[in-house]
Order: structure tokens, then C-alpha cells, then sequence
């Protein structure tokens, strides 16, 4: 089953909503009825409202760091769920997380090197071996069946571009499409080994996590602990007296005043270093120490959802799908992306087409899309001479 | 769960809210829900026509939720059914355990089956390959636990030291040092860590179950019995070796750092080379590097350790450890007092002034103790149970302290807290501390440091024993229908606390109830427990429906002795069952059983009490059946027993017997007082 992202299906329902959407100025195409003019179009339609929206989405970043809190109070049984208590201080939710990432690492630890060795590099070498395999087969083959793989619009579009280049007609048009073609079959790549660079990459950033929550000394200054002044409401009154007699407060009297308050609260560098065996091994211990037979079924679920054998709650088919923590509309518009980009002409139409393919490939990361699109902006301005020379102004 | 749905809506209606303008927000922000974000100043608010009066809503961009956020809300609404085991236990029917020995291997097998699969999956994991998952789930694959790099070099060595392989890692060292070439210094120290936290043995198998059971129960009997060497040999598996891999590579080293010093000295205390360790500090200190709070906790234990030396003089040496520490800068942590604490425990009576000192100290630096850190201030404080006079009340303070906190795992010793705490309480005969202790042991998630298996039974058993002790019956048993069999199964010695308390109470009534619980959590065979509820049952006269009620009960622990008959070679039937047994029969009406009862007596070898003879008089006399009555005190002549005079003048003064029938019981008194012996009885019969 292929899981691609939901901003795929998003885009998908744009049609409809287009019917509303007044047209942008900047569009000059007139609708197709298929394919990417379509969404081109719609693409480019919202400009006008994104800014607006911006603004607004900067509030919404804000108000959501208060919706947790309030969640957290509001929460009917708090303390039963983890997380609320462990956002409750800095300290707790180290911890906490270290523990989650050794639970964690339990298992995976031992996976790390497998994965990182064998299985790994054998996959990669296959879908490397895959790529050089349709990489050579593609040269072998006629140029112009080399395109066969780019769609036929963003083919017609990159001749296009290099109908107006008319020095070197032919070359130009062969590096644009062989920029669009590398960039499928890295996707097609990526496809293939989505799965190793995410149980990878997974365990290194967990384990990354690991080493700087290692060994922090709590500190807390001493005018805040707080002195219980014996109020036993619960010992009868006779005893109650006795036993205040006979009581010396553990918490008054003598101490070894060997250890000054300041010099252990001060903050010493935190040197990053490597976790030893013995802080993995203690760290082990540790997260024996509370571990307890589940108390229900959700609990186990919430054990498999740790363990990786369970979808992740909200189940959507985003699952195991990570890019940064990217959202929808990042991955969708790329419209913003091509500000440096002449507002009209052949190359703007080039660059929509571009961004429009972008848009709905679910298989690379916005860095990645991002990326190509500079790929064209680097390309377009060492041609500029050309360009110049056939009368198409860059910026 | 309402709450819940809620928000998925929500985060529903701002994915649509986002595809809209601005201007729409406003609508979207009149829904009831008000409660997620009620007004607070830091709410900014959006500027719009249509802000009227009512607080404006901002829809987030979106809501991002943890993983598990939507799973522990649903989990946080079940609670424990108190009428079925734990969860961790449902299953098959028939396999669902009944008592804390078959959950105990229930658990096992559980858990054993899953390391089996696990270990066929490893060891051969050319035949799993196949990944049917989409998404991946690394889990459930084979993990390669073999060295991959071939060749002799640091990253060969390097990966064995992570597969954890202490002899490969050894050997490619050694391999390496033949070839000439230089192993840096991070990699040999790893090297030295894997040495010496292993102790220079190959670790065993991860599949570790729960911890090791009995460590600290053997570790506390070690120190009692001051066999300290053999035992320790068992609890640490492995002991130092001198010239051992480590110490030899650790000499070989070109160069070597506090990292280097520091891992050795703690490798050492950990496999009990204290004096080695003692003198490679000096070493460390000579070579002017300096050991980290590590080392200096390692110290410590090997200080407090270190045999045949006076606690003061220990003590000493330790303060000397911590001085060393301060003028070093080197910060303490919860681990360094809670050494000192565990290292006091040993020094008895001597040790409370400075553990008292050593805890104001932490507690002065701001260093939070955790519960492990209470744990040894009660074990050093508790130390003899017995010593009921003018024990110490430091609980109460650690108590007032401590209730209402929530904890998270700080020290491997955490989970000993709530048991020795309960332990005074039960030893105190305080009820109130033990439910102080009870309700801070549900607070939060501290349920979670109840510890493994038998700590729990230890904690529950010992709560529901005062509870027994204490509390008034009806609490009681309100208890023990929520504590049992959901959160523990009790032992016998529970039971028949509960039994006594039910005793004190006047409420025999609930008896053949209990009966039937102790059968089902396995104490069938318990003898104890089956004579106290038959004594219990039998002491008093109860009425009609009472009596009817206790005979089935008495008829079915009958059956148990003689299933039991079944079982074992050597069948004991104790006189009081039998006593009981019959008592409960007559009592009840079931005459015909009671009579087979006295066989038995005959049977087995036992002598019938003179209450129950007594009671089989009056059954007679109330059937009016004379025959019954010579019976009876045919049988008490042949056990020769002082009663049967007596016997035999009710007889003759109440029943109508005919003059054979006298003549017999003559010759039985006159026999019988002449303790001559049963050939003539059975002559007679």
C-alpha cells in the first residue's frame, strides 16, 4: 500500500473549490479541463489570501501553547496520563523522556546495527542498483525515449522554455528534462527506501535525546523545601502529645556541612559526551524501576504504539510518514517559492508547471522541493546571457 | 471520553477553518466549547467586525497531538475490576491464574514464550526476512547480534564493543596490538567500560524477567548472617579476577585518562575488588587527574564495604571521601547519598546520627531525595521489629513529608519504599500511617513503584493484616472485596487474619464464603487455614440456617482431606477437623455422616473429644434411640476414655434400655475402669 500524505488528497479537492475562489490576476491560462493547467490554476488562485492568512497563522502558533496548558488542566484525570504530568517541569519531562527513549531503546538499540549494517546497506544497494539499472537503460535508449518517464505537459513546458532560448535549442531542453527525470527517480528512490532511512534515522535522533538528558543533576535551592509542621490530625490526642515530645524533626539539627549550597547549584558546562555503558545500563535500571503489568487494554495498545506495531493515533494515512514535522500546506504551496521568479512569460509558466508537480509528489520532503526549485533559479540565472539575448527578462 | 471526541472535532474544524478566510474564524469561535481556552490575558485576541462581547476564539493552525495522547485519555477512563484478575492475566479461561504461584508462572510462561520466539527469530534470521508491514516495524524483525566487519581494525573492535561481545571485543584488541596499530583512547576506555561493567564475563542474555527476584532479600540475609563473601559470590555473579583482561589492558594502555581510572575503580567495587579499587584511587590521585561523582559514589560503597574495620572508623573514611569530593568540585548527586544511606543500614544503631546528618545535608545542597532515599532511612531506623519500645518515629515525618508527591524513577531502589514503609506500619500497629502510606501510594502514578510480584504481595499482605487487626469488619471486608483477587491473591496467614477478625466481630456467618474464596486462590490443602475455619465454625452453636450452611462448608472441606487421601501416601487428618467435622454434622442434623465421622476416628487413629461424645449423647437422646447411645459408649470404652462412666450413667438414666443393654454397659464401665483393654470390648461387640 503506498501512504501518501493527506495533502495529496487535499489537493485533489481543490477543484470544487475553485469554482468559489475568484481567479488570480497573475493567471493568464485559460482552464483546461485536465490535469496540471487545472490545478496551476488553482495552485496560484489562493496568493492573494495567503498573506492574510499568515498573520493569522502566527497567532494560532501562539494560542496553541496555551490550548496545552489549558488542556492539561482541564483534563479530567490528571496525573493518570504521563504527558500532563510531565510538562508540569523541565526537570520531570527530561526524565521522562529519557526513560520513554531507553523503554524505547531496548529494542531498538540492537537494531541500530543491524540496520546501519547489514540489511541496510543491502537495500540501499538495491534501489541504487535500481536506479543505475533504469539510469543506464535510459541512456542506452534514444533521447528521445530517455523522456518517456516526465510527463508529456512538463515536457511540452520544458521545450517551451527552450523554444525561446534559441541558441542551443536542443541542449537546454535535455538538461531541463534530465533535472526533471533525476528528480523522479530520486523520489522513486525515496520511495523504495522510505522504509530504512525512517527506522534509522528514528533511532539516531532517539538516541540523540539520550545522551543530552544523561546525568543532569536536579537542583532545587533550599529556601523552597517546605518543613512539615507537624499537624498529625490523625494520631489520637493523647498520643499525638507524647509523640511530639519524644519527636526530634528529621529535618532540624546537624547536617555534615561539608557541601556548600553554591558550589553545587552552580551550573557547570555541560560537556556533550558519549553515553557509557554505564549510564545506558543505569538508565535501564531505572526504567525497570516503575515498570508494571498493564492495567488495561488501552495500556498495551499504548505499549505497541511505543513499540512501533501499532498505527499511530489519529490513524490517517500520513502514518510512519516523517518530514520535519512539515505540514500540508508547506508540501502544497509552493507558490512563495518563486517570488524571485519573473512574474510572467515562459519561465514563470515553467516554474507553476514545476511547482505544481512538486506539489503533489508525496515522496519528497519540502527541503527537497525546496531544493529543486533553487536547482532552477541557479540554472535560469547562469543561462541569463541567453536569456538575455532572447529577450526574457529575470527579474 | 466526550472530552475526547471533542477535541478530535475541533482539530477537524481547523483543518476546515484553515481553507477559509480569516473572516470565517469568527462563527467557528461561538461553539460551547468554551472551556479549552476560557479567558486569560495571554489569549491574544484577533481584531474582526464581528467580536461581540463574547470572548473570541482563535482556532489553532492545528493541533498537534502525541501519539499516545488519544490512547491514554481512553485508558485513564478504565478502572481496575475488582471482580477479576489483572488485565496482565486475562486469558483462556481455564489458564486465567487463581493464586500468586500460578500467576507467578503464568507470567513466566508468558513471558518465556516471547524470549523463545525472540531467540529463534535471532538466531536464524535468514527465514524472517519477509516484512509483510507497511509501515516498517522494526520490532518485529530479527536483530543481528553477529560482528559484520570482518578485518582486523578499531571499527571491528568497535563493533563488538557495541554488540556487547567481551571476548571478540578482547581478542580483536589483542589482534590489533600484534599488528602494531594504536587503538585510541576512546576506544580503549569503551573497551575498559564493557570490561568492567561485566566484570570481564560475556553478559548474559538480556531476557531479564522483573529483576532479579531475591538480590535484596538475599543481600539483607548476607548482612545478617555475615556471610557476606559467599553470598555476595551469588548476587553479583561474577567476582574481579586479578590479571583479569581488563586490569591487563588497562596496563597496556600507552595513555590513559580519568575516564579510564574512573571506569576501572567502578568495575572493581561493582565485582567487589574493594581493596584494588581503594588503591587505584591513590593511583588516580598520584597521576593528578580527578574522578567523577561516579567513581567518588563507587568509593564510597567500596569504604563501607571494605571488612574488618569499625563503623566509626568506616564513617570516617567515607566524610574523608566527601571532603576530597568538595575541595575536588566535583558535584554530589542523588546516588552519592543514597550510598551513603544504603552503606549506613550497615552500621545499626551507629549509623542513625549520620544518616540523619547525611539527609539534612542533601536536603541543604537541594538535592530532592527520592523514595529509595526514605527506603533506607526506614530500614536503618527499623532495623529490629521487636524492639517495640521506644522505636523510632521517624515515619511520621517522612510521612508528612512525603504525601501528596507524586515521584518518577530516580534510583533502581525506588520500588523498595511503599513495602518496608508498610512494614512499620503494620509493625507500628498504625492504621492511620497505613493508610497514609496507601493513599500516597495512589497518588499519580506512584502505583507504579509497588515493585515487582512479591513486593506487592508483601505490601497488600501486610495492609490487609492490619486492616484485619484494626479496622472494623464491615471496612474490612469492603477491602477485601476490592483488594482480592484484583490486586493480590492472598496467603493463608491473610485469611486467617481475616478469620479471626471475623471471629472478633461476631460475623462467623461470612465463614463458608471465605472457604470457598481460600479454595479458589489455591489453599485447598492448607491445614492451618482449614482448622481455623473449622474450629471457628464448630466452637460456637449458631442457628438452624447457620448450622445447615457451616455442615455443607464442613462436608466439602471433609471431601478435601479425602481427595487429598488421594494424592498422598500419608493422609493426617488432625483430631479437631475430625472433632469439628462430626460436631458440625450433628449440629446440622446430618446424623448419618456424623456417625460415619466416628469411623473415622477409628479409622485414623484419633480420639474423639468428650464435647463431641457428649454431643453425640444428646443427638441420641433427641432421636430417643437407646442403640445409638450404647454405641457411643462402646466407643469411648474402647478408647479407653475417663468420659465413659459418665457416658454410660446418662444412658442408663435417660434412655429406656432394655436389660441385655444394661448388662453390656455394666461390663463396659467395669471394664474400662479397670483399664483393662479393648480384646474384651471387641470380645463384647
Amino acid at each position: 500500500m503506498v501512504c501518501a500524505p493527506s495533502w495529496v488528497c487535499v489537493l485533489a479537492m481543490f477543484p470544487r473549490v475553485s469554482v468559489i475562489l475568484p481567479l488570480h490576476p497573475l493567471c493568464h491560462f485559460p482552464l483546461c479541463s485536465g490535469g496540471s493547467e487545472a490545478a496551476i490554476v488553482l495552485l496560484s488562485a489562493p496568493h492573494g489570501t495567503v498573506r492574510t492568512k499568515n498573520n493569522v497563522q502566527r497567532n494560532f502558533g501562539t494560542i496553541s501553547v496555551n490550548y496545552s496548558k489549558k488542556d492539561e488542566q482541564s483534563a479530567p484525570t490528571h496525573g493518570i496520563s504521563k504527558e500532563a504530568e510531565s510538562q508540569e517541569s523541565v526537570k520531570e519531562n527530561t526524565k521522562k523522556d529519557l526513560l520513554d527513549i531507553i523503554k524505547g531503546m531496548k529494542i531498538e538499540l540492537s537494531t541500530v546495527n543491524v540496520q546501519t549494517t547489514k540489511p541496510s546497506s543491502r537495500r540501499q544497494g538495491k534501489s541504487v542498483e535500481a536506479t543505475i539499472g533504469s539510469l543506464q537503460k535510459t541512456l542506452e535508449d534514444a533521447p528521445k525515449k530517455r523522456t518517456k518517464s516526465v510527463s508529456p505537459e512538463l515536457e511540452a513546458a520544458a521545450s517551451a522554455v527552450a523554444d525561446f532560448l534559441h541558441f542551443d535549442k536542443q541542449t537546454s531542453k535535455s538538461e531541463l528534462l534530465r533535472q526533471l527525470q533525476q528528480h523522479e527517480e530520486v523520489s522513486k528512490a525515496q520511495k523504495d527506501g522510505e522504509r530504512t532511512k525512517i527506522s534509522v534515522s528514528n533511532i539516531i535522533s532517539d538516541m540523540k535525546v539520550a545522551k543530552s538528558a544523561t546525568g543532569r543533576v536536579s537542583t532545587r535551592p533550599v529556601h523552597q523545601i517546605q518543613f512539615d509542621k507537624g499537624t498529625d490530625s490523625f494520631m489520637g490526642q493523647k498520643t499525638d502529645d507524647l509523640k511530639k515530645s519524644l519527636r526530634k524533626n528529621m529535618l532540624k539539627g546537624k547536617r555534615l556541612n561539608i557541601f556548600d549550597l553554591k558550589t553545587v547549584t552552580e551550573e557547570a558546562p555541560e560537556t556533550e559526551t558519549a553515553p557509557s555503558l554505564w549510564e545506558v545500563e543505569f538508565a535501564k535500571q531505572l526504567a525497570m524501576v516503575n515498570e508494571q503489568p498493564l492495567q488495561n487494554g488501552f495500556a498495551e495498545m499504548i505499549q505497541w504504539t511505543k513499540e512501533g506495531k501499532l498505527w499511530e493515533f489519529p490513524v490517517n494515512n500520513e502514518a510512519g510518514f516523517d518530514d520535519d514535522g512539515s505540514e500540508f500546506h508547506e508540501h502544497v504551496f509552493l507558490d512563495k517559492h518563486l517570488k524571485d521568479f519573473p512574474k510572467q512569460g515562459p519561465i514563470r509558466h515553467f516554474m507553476e508547471l514545476v511547482t505544481c508537480g512538486l506539489s503533489k509528489n508525496p515522496y519528497l520532503s519540502v527541503k527537497q522541493k525546496i531544493e529543486h526549485i533553487e536547482w532552477f533559479r541557479n540554472y535560469f540565472n547562469e543561462k541569463q546571457d541567453i536569456l538575455k539575448e532572447s529577450g526574457i527578462r529575470l527579474n | 471520553m466526550a472530552a475526547v471526541a471533542a477535541r478530535r472535532w475541533l482539530r477537524f474544524r481547523c483543518k476546515v477553518c484553515l481553507t477559509l478566510t480569516g473572516q470565517r474564524a469568527g462563527p467557528c469561535g461561538q461553539v460551547p466549547n468554551c472551556r479549552f481556552y476560557s479567558g486569560s490575558a495571554t489569549v491574544p485576541k484577533v481584531e474582526g467586525p464581528n467580536v461581540t462581547g463574547i470572548e473570541e476564539v482563535v482556532i489553532p493552525k492545528k493541533k498537534t497531538w502525541d501519539k499516545v495522547a488519544v490512547l491514554q485519555a481512553l485508558a485513564s477512563t478504565v478502572n481496575r475490576d475488582t471482580t477479576a484478575a489483572p488485565y496482565a492475566f486475562q486469558d483462556d479461561p481455564y489458564l486465567i491464574p487463581t493464586s500468586s504461584l500460578e500467576s507467578r508462572s503464568f507470567l513466566l510462561a508468558k513471558k518465556s514464550g516471547e524470549n523463545a520466539a525472540k531467540y529463534i527469530i535471532n538466531s536464524h534470521p535468514k527465514y524472517f526476512q519477509k516484512d509483510i508491514a507497511e509501515p516498517h516495524i522494526p520490532c518485529l524483525m530479527p536483530e543481528y547480534f553477529e560482528p559484520q566487519i570482518e578485518d582486523v581494525s578499531e571499527a571491528a573492535l568497535r563493533e563488538r564493543i557495541k554488540l556487547k561481545k567481551v571476548k571478540a571485543s578482547v581478542d580483536m584488541f589483542d589482534q590489533l596490538l600484534q599488528a602494531g596499530t594504536t587503538v585510541s583512547l576512546e576506544t580503549s576506555n569503551s573497551l575498559l567500560d564493557l570490561l568492567c561493567y561485566y566484570g570481564d564475563k560475556e553478559p548474559s542474555t538480556d531476557y531479564h524477567f522483573q529483576q532479579s527476584e531475591k538480590s535484596e532479600e538475599l543481600e539483607e540475609a548476607a548482612e545478617e548472617n555475615n556471610e557476606k563473601s559467599k553470598k555476595a559470590n551469588h548476587q553479583f555473579g561474577n567476582l574481579w579476577r586479578p590479571k583479569n583482561n581488563a586490569e591487563r589492558i588497562f596496563a597496556l594502555m600507552p595513555e590513559k585518562n580519568s575516564h579510564s581510572y574512573c571506569t576501572m575503580i567502578r568495575g572493581m567495587v561493582k565485582h567487589r575488588a574493594l581493596v584494588q579499587a581503594l588503591n587505584l584511587y591513590t593511583e588516580l590521585l598520584n597521576n593528578r587527574l580527578h574522578a567523577d561523582v561516579y567513581t567518588f559514589n563507587a568509593l564510597i560503597e567500596a569504604t563501607a564495604l571494605s571488612a574488618r574495620e569499625k563503623p566509626e572508623d568506616k564513617w570516617n573514611n567515607i566524610l574523608e571521601l566527601l571532603k576530597q569530593m568538595a575541595a575536588q568540585k566535583v558535584k554530589p548527586n542523588l546516588q552519592t547519598f543514597n550510598t551513603i544511606l544504603k552503606c549506613l543500614r550497615r552500621f545499626h544503631a551507629f549509623g542513625k546520627m549520620p544518616a540523619l546528618q547525611t539527609f539534612r545535608e542533601m536536603k541543604a545542597i537541594g538535592i530532592e531525595p527520592s523514595l529509595a532515599t526514605y527506603h533506607y532511612l526506614i530500614q536503618l531506623f527499623y532495623y529490629h521489629e521487636n524492639h517495640s519500645k521506644g522505636s523510632s518515629l521517624i515515619i511520621y515525618d517522612i510521612m508528612n513529608e512525603l504525601t501528596g508527591r507524586k515521584f518518577s524513577p530516580r534510583d533502581p531502589d525506588d520500588d523498595m519504599f511503599f513495602q518496608s514503609a508498610m512494614r512499620v506500619c503494620s509493625f507500628l500497629r498504625d492504621l492511620e500511617l497505613a493508610y497514609q502510606v496507601h493513599g500516597l501510594l495512589n497518588t499519580g502514578d506512584n502505583w507504579k513503584f509497588i515493585g515487582p510480584d512479591h513486593r506487592r504481595n508483601f505490601y497488600y499482605s501486610k495492609f490487609f493484616s492490619l486492616l484485619c487487626l484494626m479496622e472494623q469488619i464491615d471496612v474490612t471486608l469492603k477491602w477485601y472485596k476490592d483488594l482480592i483477587p484484583s490486586v493480590f491473591f492472598p496467603r493463608s496467614q491473610t485469611l486467617i487474619d481475616l478469620l479471626q477478625a471475623l471471629d472478633v466481630a461476631n460475623r462467623l456467618e461470612v465463614i463458608p464464603q471465605i472457604w470457598k474464596d481460600s479454595k479458589e486462590y489455591g489453599h485447598t490443602f492448607h491445614n492451618d487455614l482449614k482448622e481455623e475455619i473449622l474450629m471457628l465454625m464448630a466452637r460456637d452453636q449458631h442457628p438452624p440456617e447457620l448450622q445447615v450452611a457451616f455442615a455443607d462448608c464442613a462436608a466439602d472441606i471433609k471431601s478435601t482431606y479425602e481427595s487429598q487421601d488421594g494424592r498422598q501416601a500419608a493422609p493426617e487428618w488432625p483430631a479437631n477437623s475430625l472433632n469439628s467435622i462430626a460436631v458440625l454434622f450433628l449440629r446440622a442434623g446430618r446424623t448419618q455422616e456424623a456417625w460415619k465421622m466416628l469411623g473415622l476416628f477409628k479409622k485414623h487413629n484419633k480420639i474423639p473429644g468428650n464435647k463431641l461424645l457428649n454431643e453425640f449423647m444428646d443427638s441420641a437422646k433427641a432421636s430417643s434411640s437407646p442403640a445409638q447411645a450404647i454405641e457411643i459408649v462402646k466407643l469411648a470404652g474402647a478408647f479407653s476414655l475417663p468420659i465413659c462412666e459418665d457416658l454410660a450413667r446418662r444412658v442408663m438414666a435417660n434412655f429406656a434400655i432394655s436389660q441385655e443393654q444394661k448388662e453390656a454397659l455394666g461390663n463396659l464401665t467395669s471394664l474400662t475402669s479397670d483399664s483393662d483393654s479393648d480384646s474384651d470390648t471387641s470380645e463384647d461387640k
